[in-house]
């Protein structure tokens, strides 16, 4: 048997007959079989499904709520009772006219607001802040919020404008690092698919700390920290804010960064999909400033003029886009 | 990189353990397309078995507390993924009426014997890994990026063929290569860890 009917077989490109072929010399000898199984043991750990888009928030994170939920439901049940206990007495005190009148709002239990591939999304939070998310990145807080519990959890990047409160610090948590501000502004770099934590401050003064709440460091205007997952370091540096927070008005410069990187960002900006089929043209650093606004034909246009890049568009229907970079 | 094989530290599994979910979030993100593409391997249904792999992290996530190490998280999704896939292999029936049955009933039975064979026992499945990776590494370069877009990013054959303006031919060519590459290699590298994980057991 050869190995490349055993490749169809595993492929799944292999014929019924040709498939009754490869059983029957499997059967042959132990020895077929052994070698058989070695193949499609080294098959079965090397494999990985294909592009499967935004399987998380589609698929798995509603689903795992409910599990969540599920197991928890007794506390949940508590809190249920509190809440319509709360509601309740909410509702005496405004009728009999003994509550204080006050016009908080109840907001959503869990707010998520994302900006979803190829777009930037503004928002106001309900203490004033205002936060820019950035393409393919969401922000989500809970009830507490406007109760003066300032948390929010940032998946992405995010430049954040925290309005001022002494008396109720302002903490957004990552996957990796939780950030602690009173009023300041500073763009945050958490992408989930990056073992990397980018901030950059541009006013006041922030916290940094671990997510067992030590304190890591404490940025100063103009101080960049960048977190490193896997050697769990940060490195503190002096840069000119400007490019890291540059993205907002929408003009993005790079300095001395890796074309294959550029990709990843281009990628999140226009929700397309770069290859880059010479790895040599990745490793490549570039200097310069780009328009993000502009249509993507435009971009690559600049990065070709101004690097050895070469490029290829493949449009396809329903699907992102294929790049191909040379 | 080489002490930690790993995509994850001791950090991260004090988060997951901790129950942060932006941590279970980011391992979802980073080893789900592996486990789907295991259970695809031994079961033809593509929503089933990404059914399966989404329990299998349900139960790293209700079991988290008892992770022990980094390489503990592979070792625990594989081996869920296992289990699962053998119980939805002992009930269920035949379903492509399109072939030949007593043929199916022979693979259904090869797969169960190969998924029993498994042990994720956690060294193992380090070594191995870090093996594959090692052998992956090692090949010739058209032939890694072959078998990179093919086991790794999952794509078809008529893909990277167009991706790397190759034919359909040699893309098949360096794949065969690979595999046969990588069996060598892998047999000559570590036969303990071979005759223990692949060829024990059979």
């Amino acid at each position: 048997m050869k190995i490349q009917q055993i490749e169809n077989y595993l492929c799944g490109e292999a014929t019924e007959s040709e498939i009754t072929a490869l059983f029957q010399w499997i059967d042959a000898s132990p020895e077929n079989k052994k070698e058989f199984i070695q193949y499609k043991k080294l098959w079965a750990l090397t494999s990985r499904a294909g592009e499967e888009e935004e399987v998380w928030d589609r698929l798995f994170a509603p689903r795992f709520r409910k599990q969540k939920l599920v197991h928890n439901y007794w506390r949940f049940a508590k809190y249920a009772a509190m809440l319509l206990f709360a509601i309740g007495a909410g509702f005496a005190f405004q009728y009999t006219g003994w509550g204080l009148k006050h016009e908080k709002l109840i907001y959503a239990q869990n707010c998520s607001i994302a900006a979803p591939l190829g777009q930037m999304t503004n928002i106001v939070l309900p203490d004033g802040s205002k936060v820019m998310l950035n393409s393919g990145s969401s922000i989500t807080y809970n009830s507490n919020f406007s109760q003066g519990e300032r948390l929010v959890t940032l998946t992405g990047e995010a430049f954040f404008d925290v309005a001022k409160d002494q008396d109720h610090p302002f903490r957004i948590e990552t996957s990796l690092l939780n950030f602690e501000v009173f009023g300041t502004s500073f763009n945050i770099e958490a992408y989930p698919d990056d073992p990397t934590i980018n901030t950059t401050l541009v006013e006041g003064s922030l916290a940094i700390s671990d997510k067992t709440q030590k304190e890591l460091h404490r940025l100063k205007p103009g101080e960049n920290a960048h977190y490193d997952a896997y050697q769990t370091k940060l490195v503190v540096t002096n840069v000119s804010t400007g490019i890291y927070t540059s993205w907002k008005d929408g003009l993005i410069t790079f300095r001395n960064e890796k074309l294959k990187e550029i990709a990843k960002k281009i990628e999140r900006w226009y929700n397309v999909k770069i290859i880059i089929n010479n790895p040599k043209i990745g490793e490549q650093a570039y200097f310069g400033t780009i328009l993000k606004n502009k249509p993507i034909d435009q971009i690559l246009e600049v990065l070709k003029l101004s690097s050895s890049l070469k490029y290829k568009i493949e449009y396809r229907p329903d699907k992102p886009t294929i790049i191909y970079w040379r | 990189m080489e002490a930690s094989y790993s995509p994850y530290n001791d950090f991260f599994l004090s988060q997951l353990k901790a129950g942060n979910e932006s941590a279970f979030e980011h391992l979802f993100k980073i080893d789900y397309k592996r486990i789907v593409g295991f259970c695809q391997q031994f079961i033809e249904d593509k929503d089933q078995s990404q059914s399966l792999a989404q329990e299998a992290f349900v139960k790293l996530w209700l079991n988290r507390a008892q992770l022990e190490t980094v390489n503990g998280i592979h070792s625990f999704l594989y081996t869920a993924a296992k289990t699962d896939c053998l119980n939805y292999l002992k009930h269920q029936k035949i379903i492509n009426r399109h072939r030949d049955r007593q043929l199916q009933a022979k693979e259904a039975e090869l797969n169960r014997e190969i998924l029993e064979s498994f042990d994720f026992d956690q060294l193992e499945l380090m070594e191995l890994e870090k093996l594959i990776n090692q052998a992956i590494e090692e090949l010739p370069e058209k032939c890694r990026l072959v078998f990179r877009l093919s086991r790794i990013e999952g794509k078809k054959n008529n893909e990277i063929a167009k991706e790397l303006e190759i034919s359909v031919k040699s893309v098949e060519a360096n794949m065969t290569r690979a595999l046969k590459t990588l069996k060598l290699k892998l047999a000559a590298y570590l036969p303990a860890i071979l005759v223990q994980i692949i060829l024990e057991g059979l």
